[in-house]
């Protein structure tokens, strides 16, 4: 009961103010016939919703899963390097720069490329979601493999740990904090990523739906697509967020005040 | 491990004496795993003068290079602790007692002197799983409930799980399933006392254990150390800023001076075993803590 009311007093705001906004919105236009191609009533973007489901849910799958893939591929692989370059200075040194870089590269130069390289499906996808995704994950990591309590770590020493025992035992719990904080920040990336890679094949997609949307100049289904990747964007947040509570239940960041 | 291939290892004391080393040492401070690299040179000695003591430091001096220069933090200390011994060192903030400490426990490499630790280096006494290390800061896994931080002892050092016998001798039984931020300071640094000692490790290495505690906790985590060490007897080297835990606690204390920090002066406490808080009342241990007092006034 207790945690019922809780939940409400955490949800009920922002959902009033969201149905507040949608409400006026829905007036105003109606009250000044603002013609649908500019601003659509809520009421037609929810009619194009619910008349082609189908179509909706299949471009929101494949961006999803070009998406999730390519955040994967990215944290995997720059969780591992970032473990690797907190082993080793000279590696850090070495790889920093080209990190960097490539951070710094827009991704939207590089996708005739990935075109080339990995021809129109999934995979160009997937590549630029892993690009964009990448950075933010290994310097998280980095700093978080190597924020480790020196007390404990001068405990683990003198009881002989190996680097192995240092790893699992100590580093790798200590990073999970910032782990969480990269994805909080690459998983809203990781959409993004999906839909520019999908503009720019124009092969399939949320984006490909925008795209033929604007060409038809058909706004509340361009409307449609817009709301359904910000359902999206808060379902992926939301998850993480569930996952941080339960794995850092004994961090500072998760102290109820 | 990075040490595991050395040369037989019975009696052998590590001595440093590398100019080069400095750096390395310097680096050593630093959070890294792989900080505390072999020692720069061993030197064969007879097992007999170097397994006699528990502790034995010969000349050691250690060196930080900061920003403006190079300081001296130690300076040709000789020091040795018997086994079974209890042996504080005392001194003003900045006399190097941390770097001594660090230097035994094989977590720093001296830039000077010889060092032995139970009759080898320091890495090889942690190999033994022969230290028992509590510092300041109890330095628990957050993640990990007092139970199972203890348990990380035993499984490091791969010895039968004692824990529940642990908790209830340092007085966390009933809390062995807590997070430690659920608990108080005092309970967190018993909790740091558990885990030091369930390995049963032969050197006990003390780094001002109680210093971040309240007066309270203090004066009852001193009672319970003197309870449980008058009952195991481990070797132990304590460092702290009170006289009177010294005094209480210890076989010998070691007055040091401050920066570069130097032995001043070598004194044994003579009160018989078991002690209790009666001492602090006594007129002998008065007059030694006076005289501790006045010696480390002029040591500043």
């Amino acid at each position: 009961m207790q945690r019922v009311v809780r939940w409400l007093a955490m949800a009920l705001p922002p959902l009033l103010f969201i149905v507040g906004v949608v409400v006026l919105w829905e007036l105003w236009v109606r009250e000044r016939e603002v013609a649908d191609y500019l601003v659509p009533r809520p009421s037609a973007v929810w009619e194009v919703l619910e008349g082609d489901p189908g179509r909706y849910a299949i471009a929101a799958q494949e961006s999803l899963t070009a998406a999730l893939g390519g955040l994967m591929v990215a944290s995997l692989s720059a969780f591992a390097l970032a473990v690797l370059m907190a082993h080793s200075r000279l590696l850090e040194r070495a790889l920093y720069p080209t990190a960097l870089m490539i951070k710094v590269m827009p991704v939207v130069a590089v996708y005739p490329l990935f075109a080339i390289w990995f021809g129109f499906g999934i995979w160009p996808k997937v590549a630029i979601v892993a690009l964009i995704t990448f950075f933010p994950m290994l310097v998280n990591a980095l700093i978080g493999l190597r924020s480790v309590d020196p007390a404990t770590l001068d405990f683990m020493r003198s009881m002989h740990s190996s680097r192995w025992d240092l790893l699992w035992c100590l580093r790798l719990p200590s990073s999970l904090p910032y782990v969480f904080a990269a994805l909080r920040i690459s998983v809203p990336l990781s959409l993004i990523g999906a839909v520019v890679a999908e503009f720019l094949s124009g092969s399939s997609g949320m984006g490909q739906l925008i795209l033929i949307a604007n060409g038809d100049f058909d706004t509340p289904a361009l409307f449609g697509a817009i709301v359904v990747l910000a359902f999206l964007g808060v379902a992926l947040t939301a998850i993480v967020a569930a996952v941080e509570h339960r794995l850092l239940f004994w961090h500072e960041s998760t102290l109820e005040v | 491990m990075v040490n595991e291939s050395g040369p037989a290892r019975a009696g052998r004391i590590a001595t440093y004496n590398d100019p080069a080393s400095t750096a390395r040492s310097r680096r050593a401070t630093c959070a890294e795993s792989d900080a505390a690299a072999p020692v720069s040179t061993d030197t064969a000695v007879d097992r007999d003068s170097a397994g006699g003591s528990a502790i034995e430091l010969r000349g050691l001096a250690h060196d930080y290079s900061t920003d403006s220069g190079v300081v001296r933090a130690i300076d040709t200390v000789d020091l040795d602790v018997a086994p079974g011994e209890f042996v504080s060192i005392i001194g003003p903030s900045g006399c190097g007692k941390t770097t001594m400490l660090r230097a035994v426990a094989g977590l720093l490499e001296p830039s000077f002197g010889s060092l032995s630790v139970l009759g080898g280096s320091p890495r090889e006494a942690q190999r033994d799983h022969a230290i028992g290390l509590v510092t300041q800061e109890p330095g628990l896994m957050p993640w990990l409930t007092v139970a199972e931080n203890v348990r990380m002892s035993l499984k490091l050092a791969g010895r039968p799980d004692a824990v529940d016998d642990w908790l209830r001798r340092v007085g966390l039984d009933r809390f062995a399933g807590l997070y430690p931020r659920e608990l108080s300071g005092g309970m967190k640094q018993r909790a740091a006392l558990a885990r030091a000692l369930a390995h049963a490790p032969r050197l006990l290495l003390m780094d001002e254990p109680f210093g971040a505690l309240d007066e309270l906790s203090r004066e009852a985590l001193r009672m319970e150390l003197l309870k449980i060490w008058e009952r195991e007897r481990s070797s132990v080297l304590f460092v702290t800023h009170s006289i009177r835990e010294a005094l209480l606690l210890s076989d010998r204390v070691v007055v040091m001076s401050g920066s570069p920090g130097r032995i001043l002066k070598d004194l044994a406490v003579p009160f018989a075993r078991p002690r209790s808080d009666a001492l602090f009342v006594d007129g002998e241990f008065l007059a030694l803590e006076e005289r501790i007092r006045v010696l480390l006034r002029t040591a500043n």
